[in-house]
């Protein structure tokens, strides 16, 4: 699968063959920086100084490189793949062999930056829970009516929350057998079968 | 195997890893450094720098350490909640593969804080809300815009309800005239004498 490259793109990447060898490389490690961390202007301002570019361009260099990996890695395109995709911008044969490399050696790690931006469900975090028996109530004494009141604390993106439940014994016994079914079905040929080949 | 301070339930595979571990320190080390895991367990601040100077000895990682501390929590809480006395977790902690001096060194400390632990496992019981303190005052309405002559008692009362997972104190207030203060006033009465009778 080749990437296309939109004009705005690769004009900001056109400044990488004006900065030099080494200059790729400081620039590589900026953009994984800001995969990493976020946008960093004065680290850009350093660079900008060190290579005499204007910051602008450096900046614009820095977001071309980090789209550009984040593109590839997002997609996992192949090496071949990735140099007919850089070919277009008509750099030299190094130029291309060193955002190869930097392709190749980060590509891992930018996938699992990117696999942590998915949208999450609340997620299971802990479930208190209390046995009770009511014994009286105003409106009718001598009664026996044991309950189960459970508080499940929920994690939504390092948000907290807590659900309040109750219920009776035999609705929680009905409660545990459902979940058990569906434990169970792990364990049919047909979800068997998917994992297989999953793996 | 079913133990005990399991809940009579298998032992987690982690807690057989670590005996090990537990075993590399000698038992008076382990008895000071179950000390140190009881006031964690009491609330009281676990001084880590004498666990680490203690562990030194046996030359364990700091994941070891870790882990150390863990399996202690587990055990001593554990077997508190279930109720075990401190002779039959020595036996079942021997059974698991623990030495004899170190088993009955974390069992003396265990017997010692018992109770105290089992009172502060009771105390952070699910709870939903907890009533802080009630303030009341007594006002006698002279007259109002419907009547020239009212001439009749008031009770504002006020609840501070506590809520125990964010800590935060929520104020309920009610006015009531003395004829429904005095039923709300019965009905607690006879709540109360009810919960005397269970004691």
């Amino acid at each position: 699968m080749l990437l296309v490259l939109s004009a705005e793109h690769r004009a900001h990447l056109g400044c990488l063959p004006r900065a030099g060898g080494a200059a790729v490389g400081e620039l590589g490690r900026l953009a994984l920086e800001q995969l990493r961390r976020g946008a960093a202007p004065r680290a850009c301002e350093a660079a900008a100084r060190k290579l005499n570019i204007d910051v602008d361009t450096i900046q614009h260099g820095v977001e071309g490189l980090a789209y550009l990996l984040t593109e590839s890695s997002k997609l996992m395109i192949s090496e071949i793949d990735f140099q007919d995709s850089i070919h277009v911008l008509g750099f030299s044969d190094e130029l291309n062999k060193s955002l190869l490399q930097l392709y190749l050696d980060n590509r891992k790690e930018i996938r699992s930056i990117l696999g942590e931006l998915a949208p999450r469900l609340p997620s299971y975090h802990s479930l208190e829970w209390r046995l009770d028996v009511q014994l009286a109530s105003r409106s009718l004494r001598q009664q026996i009516k044991p309950a189960v009141t459970m508080k499940l604390h929920l994690n939504q993106n390092e948000d907290q929350t807590a659900q309040v439940l109750q219920t009776d014994p035999a609705t929680l016994l009905h409660l545990i057998q459902q979940l058990e079914q569906a434990l169970g079905e792990m364990k049919t040929n047909h979800c068997r079968r998917i994992v297989r080949n999953m793996k | 195997q079913r133990f005990r301070f399991c809940g009579d339930l298998d032992c987690p595979d982690w807690v057989l890893a670590e005996i090990s571990t537990l075993a590399k320190i000698s038992s008076v080390k382990l008895k000071l450094i179950c000390a140190q895991v009881l006031r964690d367990l009491l609330g009281e601040a676990m001084e880590y720098e004498k666990i680490l100077k203690l562990t030194s000895d046996a030359k364990l990682e700091s994941g070891d350490v870790k882990a150390t501390i863990a399996v202690l929590s587990f055990i001593l809480s554990s077997a508190a909640k279930h109720n075990v006395d401190s002779e039959s977790l020595s036996s079942e902690l021997q059974q698991l593969g623990l030495p004899k001096e170190h088993a009955s060194g974390l069992c003396r400390s265990y017997e010692e804080k018992q109770s105290s632990l089992q009172d502060s496992l009771r105390a952070c019981s699910l709870r939903l809300s907890q009533l802080g303190s009630v303030c009341w005052r007594v006002d006698y309405t002279l007259s109002s815009s419907e009547l020239q002559e009212v001439n009749e008692p008031l009770v504002h009362l006020t609840f501070n309800v506590r809520d125990r997972d964010c800590g935060k104190t929520t104020a309920v207030s009610m006015t009531l005239s003395s004829d429904k203060f005095r039923v709300l006033l019965a009905e607690l009465k006879q709540a109360q004498t009810l919960m005397n009778t269970l004691l």
